[in-house]
């Protein structure tokens, strides 16, 4: 991968050349302490903390119109995509995004923003929560480590080339390794402990603790479950939304009548953690958690699918 | 394959408000709507909201007709619309039934409460090829008579005799009871296979109804002698997107809106959770 050096003077000189493009956002630590992403106007400012909220935020927004209904036709007429570019993305989040790219590959809504969206990763520190894969990550963009930096695609390159004055050497050198590669990203084993656990106590006897809050899902990176609002406002055209929602939730499941097909927390627990690790439909099979414990560090109560995870492993029935 | 979250408009045409709280909608629309038995649509009344609704009827033309129970907020919008008014529409979502396994066999459908309605569109289907299949029966379940749904054709076909027809209710004021010259009996659905001779081996089954109904009679079926392949089942799940989406319809591993929503047992068997 083609890679290059860089100087003192190259993060000011990246940030002003995608300002110049569109929007830019990077993970900012805020008044409060916590470090999310948000509007970046000084390369100083990135944080290097994983921000609360995953980059997910601007290509699948908590709320977004599907449609209006004027003169008997229903329109999208959302406004075309802005130009933006998230900077500051480690390998896990760059992983989430490759795996939204593909739940949201026929989305006209996500595909019209990505299309228009840059990403600059850069290797991080892990916490102690993280359960990072071994293996390849998606390079984004342009990719930065130490004093280096990586393209990762034809358009890094066009923005590599148009900074040569603050770039040293170019070489070719393949990416650095994630820092802390914690976990295989194979899951046969898993899988099949998995399958013989419908019954087994550890779902009961971790869900007992889950409050059900749905913060370990809304801060997920990969996890995308909507549900879909219908809005009318007196003097104004009917509209759709879709709006994030929650697996924890007990409405999740509930149909009409009142049967609920996940009626406890248990079963509820069960199904996040089937939904991460082995995924649903077409991607069934591959493991959506990239393993960026945000939701260990969200969870009131410190449930983590981390933990999870092992108890399966080490409990369930052979 | 793009996904379209837009709807098209269609216009309410027609209501046969026969049965209360269940009317059969019929409305029309610009375009073909091809939708097959045991597919879906969404079904959306302008500023209040969409819900999923089966195909009550086998028609390739530029109607849907569905029958609807009026349940909650959306449906009772749907309700109060005059005719004339204007939905939206999206669809056809799903895999419906099989037909092609149908032909050639005997066939045995099973219908408790609204399940009929999906099942009348298959059973419309079967009887277009009436000819190309052996025995037709159905077994039907309603909780009473004022419930059973499309009574005067499911009568008129059993009349004709090209459909062996049993009723059963949970509740009925006086026993036995008749529908229209046919037997109902009182009792709970799988009462009534006992009065059905089947050949186990070339009969394929189809089951509409609640998840109750689900878990005793497929199984039963099984036992019968029936192959797993040939017992098919269409499931009910909450469903937001019908695209596979959202997430509220799956299970083991399916989207119940993309995946199905008609299962053979077989499939079922090994998507833990399903029934
Ligand atoms: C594949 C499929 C086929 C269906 N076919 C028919 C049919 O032919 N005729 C018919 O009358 N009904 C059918 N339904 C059920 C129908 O979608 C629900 O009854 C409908 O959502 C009720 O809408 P509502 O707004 O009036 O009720 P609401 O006010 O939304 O809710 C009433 C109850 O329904 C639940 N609910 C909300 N949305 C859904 C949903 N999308 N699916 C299931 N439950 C939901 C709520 O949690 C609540 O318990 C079908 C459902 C599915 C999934
Ligand atoms: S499940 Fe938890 S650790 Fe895995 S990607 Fe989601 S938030 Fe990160
Ligand atoms: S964050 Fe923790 S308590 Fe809240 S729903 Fe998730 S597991 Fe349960
Ligand atoms: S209804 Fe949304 S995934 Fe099936």
């Amino acid at each position: 991968m083609k890679s290059f050096g860089v100087g003192s003077g190259f993060g000011e000189a990246l940030l002003s050349l995608l300002q110049s493009r569109g929007r830019v956002f990077g993970p900012v630590r805020g008044a409060d302490g916590i470090c999310r992403l948000g509007p970046l106007s000084r390369w100083s400012d990135l944080c290097p903390d994983p921000p609360y909220l995953p980059p997910k935020k601007y290509l699948f927004p908590p709320r977004e119109r599907l449609w209006s209904l004027a003169a008997d036709e229903y329109r999208r007429n959302g406004r075309c995509a802005e130009a933006m570019a998230l900077v500051g993305l480690a390998p896990c989040d760059l992983r989430a995004l490759a795996y939204l790219d593909r739940v949201f590959a026929d989305d006209p809504h996500y595909q019209e923003r990505r299309r228009r969206t840059l990403l600059v990763g850069t290797a991080c520190t892990p916490t102690e929560e993280c359960s990072c894969l071994v293996g390849d990550y998606p390079p984004g963009d342009i990719f930065l480590a130490g004093d280096r930096l990586w393209c990762g695609s034809a358009q890094g390159e066009e923005f590599a080339a148009r900074l040569l004055s603050v770039l040293g050497d170019e070489q070719d050198r393949p990416l650095p390794p994630p820092e802390a590669a914690g976990r295989p990203a194979s899951n046969g084993r898993l899988l099949a402990a998995f399958g013989r656990s419908a019954e087994a106590p550890l779902w009961a006897r971790i869900a007992k603790r889950c409050l059900s809050c749905g913060a370990c899902s809304a801060v997920c990176p990969t996890c995308t479950c909507y549900d879909v609002v219908d809005e009318a406002l007196p003097g104004k055209a009917p509209q759709r939304f879709r709006t994030w929602d929650n697996c924890f939730f007990t409405s999740f499941a509930l149909v009409a009548g009142g049967h609920n097909f996940r009626r406890d927390r248990a079963e509820r627990l069960r199904f996040r953690f089937e939904h991460k690790f082995f995924g649903f439909g077409t991607l069934r099979g591959e493991t959506s958690c990239v393993g960026c414990g945000r939701c260990a560090r969200a969870c009131p109560v410190g449930i983590s699918l981390e933990e999870i995870r092992q108890a399966l492993l080490t409990e369930s029935p052979r | 394959m793009t996904l379209d979250f837009l709807p098209r408009t269609a216009i309410l045409e027609e209501i046969d408000g026969q049965v209360p709280d269940h009317h059969l909608f019929s409305f029309r629309l610009p375009d073909a709507f091809p939708i097959a038995p045991g597919q879906f649509a969404e079904l959306t009344v302008p500023g209040i909201g969409g819900f999923a609704v089966s195909t009550a009827a086998f028609v390739g033309d530029h109607r849907f007709q569905a029958c609807i129970r009026r349940i909650g907020r959306v449906t009772d919008a749907l309700y109060r619309l005059p005719l004339g008014a204007r939905v939206g529409l999206r669809g056809p979502f799903g895999k419906g039934f099989p037909l092609e396994e149908f032909l050639g066999r005997d066939v045995l459908l099973i219908a408790g409460g609204l399940g009929m309605a999906p099942l009348r569109a298959l059973l419309q289907a079967l009887v277009a090829r009436r000819g190309e299949i052996g025995r037709l029966s159905l077994l039907y379940g309603a909780h009473d008579p004022q419930v059973i749904l499309f009574k005067e054709e499911l009568n008129a076909l059993a009349r004709q005799g090209l459909l062996d027809l049993h009723y059963t209710v949970d509740f009925a004021a006086e026993i036995p009871w008749r529908i229209g010259g046919i037997a109902c009996q009182v009792g709970l659905l799988p009462k009534l296979l006992d009065d059905v001779r089947l050949q186990p081996r070339q009969t394929v089954a189809a089951v509409c109804g609640p998840p109750g109904l689900y878990r005793c009679v497929l199984d039963e079926l099984a036992g019968f002698g029936l192959a797993a392949e040939t017992i098919f089942a269409s499931l009910e799940r909450r469903m937001r997107c019908g695209i596979g989406q959202c997430c509220h319809c799956a299970v083991a591993g399916a989207y119940v809106c993309r995946d199905g929503p008609v299962f053979s047992l077989a499939q079922l068997r090994r998507m833990e959770g399903a029934i």
